[in-house]
């Protein structure tokens, strides 16, 4: 039997299977993407080799670096805005114990739940200037200016909240998760130590979460550059072209404008960052980790 | 060394297994495909399957409704001939517009193209698909007792070549609330001055004065395209295309058109965030009685008849076409219209006659022509005028009233002008001048820079 695995013949029959579906579905479409990255193909007819004409406009269109832009906009907001309240929440949630814990955990959870077109549709209802839930509310308190929570300047605001409010129970339940894992002995020791709450949070909960924050910091980044849905089904990536996400930006260069070669240009610079952003994360964790 | 062979068959039967069950599995997706394709094949199957066609026509639509609207009136047509026809059996798969264009691109590269399809008239659009050779020439003699108005079949012509035929006529107008225009007093603009008097009463009375879907962008590109003919007169569809090729903005009816834009969403002409404003919501502004007017196409004429549109405001619809703009040589007969959206029968089909037929028959005046102007649906691209039953809204009959004193048509609007790259371009460039991001140079530099390689 040993002697039947370390034969190479062997070992290729029982992955051949495996590579071949990787092959086909996986490498191919990417290898394709590289090769009509190089060309001005439409969809329709003769396509010609362009060489690197595509990158060489890409590198110069600024709506693909207001995309750009954006979508590290949108890494920064949740990193720095969507997890710091995702983590206090669980731990609050840690300490309410019994009932009120599950109905708050549900609670939270709920707009994950939802989908993204109706999400999106609701939001952009609340933040209609002419009818909407945000323009009536301050209509009521007394506000009479126009407030366009979609427009110049707003939109990507409006954007960050409406992701960080979809987005949040996940992080949350991941990081109540790590809560619950955290041995309360350590929080009894600390406190027969004399250990305040702040003391506990920083020298305990904070150092012990940090595998968990690892995680869901790298999710926060890859959720953030691959943005497309609800952007897309909210401002469609306007006004103008301010709210564009990469991934909106490829869709629209690609089957909008129809420039495939150039929508695919986009998607190898996609790849590219992607990964880039991933090693430099993983680089990051790895370092501290030690 | 026995033992090793067996191994070895045993390996190569499991991955035959595996290989299998994936195999298996791409014909259970692909299954699935067809079930899904198949649901949308509305219609008398049960007829079609007892029927056991001979030819089999395949229809590519981009009317996915197939129980209202256009959607009826196409499948009724279909559904009629296979009666007339027994050994044809039709199957029609739709998808809406921007799905239906992506997958046409996709059939368009395989070898397997549907035999009737949908196409639009306008160069951003058919181009390419004539350059490619992907639809078939039709004989433009056959169609002339079919009672196409005069240059409805331009759009679908290249090089003196016929490709396809035109389903409607589309008029870009104001649609107006009646009873909202006397209770603040306001009259039908008769002038672009009047139009704005108007809008600050109705400011002042905080309603919307015009409701603008900002969100699909080209309803303000058609709005641009509008002012401009009204600053240039009659002779702007051919300047305006001129300028689409050779990227030359410099007639000053450009700037005008622009500044009167600007002039006009200064004065708050357009509701807060029309920007962002999608169809169906600008729609609604307008028909729950929050705006005033609706700035869209002859195909909404339906809501006259739509029984979800509250009474008072559905039976009180008119509608006025762009008014004249002082020292322009435009006047209010100027339409803002083309023939857009038809059919055409693919170059490679296996059926093409029998498509041609199909699609002959479409558009035979007593079909096409006749339903979609008696449900109310939409004006054809033929003359109707023997079809008026006398039953008409009267939202119907301003329109066709508006098409035969025009004394000038737009046809296709400048976005849809040139390729679809200077289409995404010139409609974006619409919204960010419209909120202040571009100015009237901008526009013109942007428009020029699109066309160019």
């Amino acid at each position: 039997m040993h002697k039947l695995y370390s034969n190479k013949k062997v070992i290729f029959t029982l992955m051949a299977p495996g590579l071949f579906v990787f092959a086909a579905a996986i490498l191919a479409p990417i290898l394709l993407s590289v090769y009509y990255g190089f060309t001005d193909y439409s969809g329709i007819g003769k396509s010609s080799f362009i060489g690197l004409d595509n990158y060489k406009t890409l590198f110069q269109d600024s709506v693909f670096w207001t995309a750009l832009r954006n979508s590290l906009f949108l890494a920064i907001g949740f990193i720095c805005i969507q997890h710091p309240l995702a983590m206090l929440t669980a731990i609050k949630l840690d300490k309410l114990q019994g009932k009120a814990e599950g109905l708050f955990r549900c609670i939270f959870f709920i707009p994950n739940v939802i989908s993204v077109a109706v999400i999106a549709y609701l939001w952009k209802f609340i933040y209609n200037p002419n009818f909407g839930l945000v323009t009536k509310v301050l209509k009521n308190l007394g506000f009479t200016g126009q407030l366009n929570l979609l427009g110049s300047g707003n939109a990507i605001w409006s954007v960050l909240i409406v992701l960080i409010w979809h987005g949040f129970g996940w992080g949350m339940l991941i990081y109540y998760t790590g809560v619950k894992n955290i041995d309360p002995v350590m929080y009894e020791a600390a406190s027969i130590d004399g250990a305040n709450g702040r003391d506990i949070f920083f020298h305990i909960t904070l150092p012990l979460m940090k595998p968990v924050i690892q995680v869901n910091v790298t999710m926060a980044v890859i959720a953030a550059l691959k943005q497309m849905e609800t952007v897309y089904l909210l401002t469609a990536g306007g006004p103008g072209n301010e709210t564009q996400f990469m991934a909106s930006y490829l869709y629209k260069q690609a089957f909008q404008s129809y420039k495939y070669g150039y929508g695919n240009s986009i998607s190898v610079m996609f790849i590219v960052i992607c990964l880039i952003s991933t090693v430099a994360l993983n680089r990051i964790f790895a370092e501290r980790g030690e | 060394m026995k033992k090793r062979q067996i191994g070895m068959l045993l390996c190569a039967a499991a991955a035959a297994i595996t290989l299998a069950g994936c195999g298996s599995g791409k014909t259970k997706t692909e299954d699935t495909k067809a079930g899904q394709e198949s649901s949308k094949e509305t219609g008398k199957e049960s007829s079609q399957a007892a029927a056991g066609g001979d030819v089999v026509i395949k229809v590519f639509s981009n009317l996915p409704d197939r129980t209202s609207g256009q959607g009826l009136i196409e499948q009724t047509l279909f559904d009629q001939y296979m009666e007339k026809n027994p050994n044809v059996k039709i199957q029609v798969e739709a998808l809406d517009d921007e799905s239906y264009k992506t997958k046409f691109k996709a059939y368009a590269s395989g070898s397997d193209m549907p035999d009737l399809v949908n196409a639009w008239g306008q160069p951003s659009f058919l181009d390419e698909v004539i350059d490619a050779g992907l639809l078939a020439e039709l004989n433009p003699a056959d169609y002339n007792d079919y009672g196409f108005i005069q240059g409805a079949l331009d759009g679908f012509s290249k090089d003196g070549k016929l490709y396809g035929l035109a389903r409607n006529t589309d008029v870009m107008a104001f649609y107006y609330n009646k009873s909202m225009f006397e209770k603040y007093g306001v009259k039908v603009p008769e002038t672009y001055d009047d139009l704005l008097a108007a809008v600050n009463t109705f400011k002042a009375a905080g309603v919307i004065p015009v409701s603008m879907d900002g969100s699909d962008k080209w309803p303000l590109s058609i709005y641009i395209n509008a002012l401009y003919q009204q600053y240039n007169g009659s002779t702007s569809s051919k300047e305006i295309r001129e300028a689409v090729k050779t990227g030359d903005y410099s007639n000053e009816a450009w700037t005008k058109s622009l500044d009167q834009l600007k002039k006009s969403i200064d004065a708050g002409i357009f509701q807060t965030g029309f920007e962002t404003t999608d169809y169906a919501t600008s729609m609604n502004l307008f028909t729950n009685g929050q705006a005033a007017m609706y700035y869209m196409g002859s195909w909404e004429m339906s809501m006259a008849t739509n029984e979800n549109i509250p009474e008072e405001i559905r039976n009180n619809i008119g509608v006025f076409n762009m008014p004249a703009v002082e020292g322009g040589k435009g006047t209010k007969t100027d339409l803002t219209a083309w023939n857009g959206g038809g059919h055409a029968v693919t170059a490679n089909s296996k059926v093409k006659a029998e498509a041609i037929k199909l699609l002959n028959y479409m558009y035979q005046p007593e079909n096409w022509s006749k339903l979609c102007w008696e449900k109310g649906v939409c004006m054809s691209a033929q003359n109707f005028s023997q079809y008026l039953t006398g039953k008409e809204t009267a939202l119907q009959l301003e329109f066709v009233d508006k098409v035969n004193n025009a004394t000038s048509i737009s046809g296709v609007t400048f976005n849809d002008l040139g390729t679809n790259q200077f289409k995404t371009v010139s409609e974006d460039a619409s919204v960010e001048f419209a909120i202040g991001q571009l100015t009237a140079k901008d526009f013109t530099d942007k428009l020029a820079g699109a066309m160019k390689k």
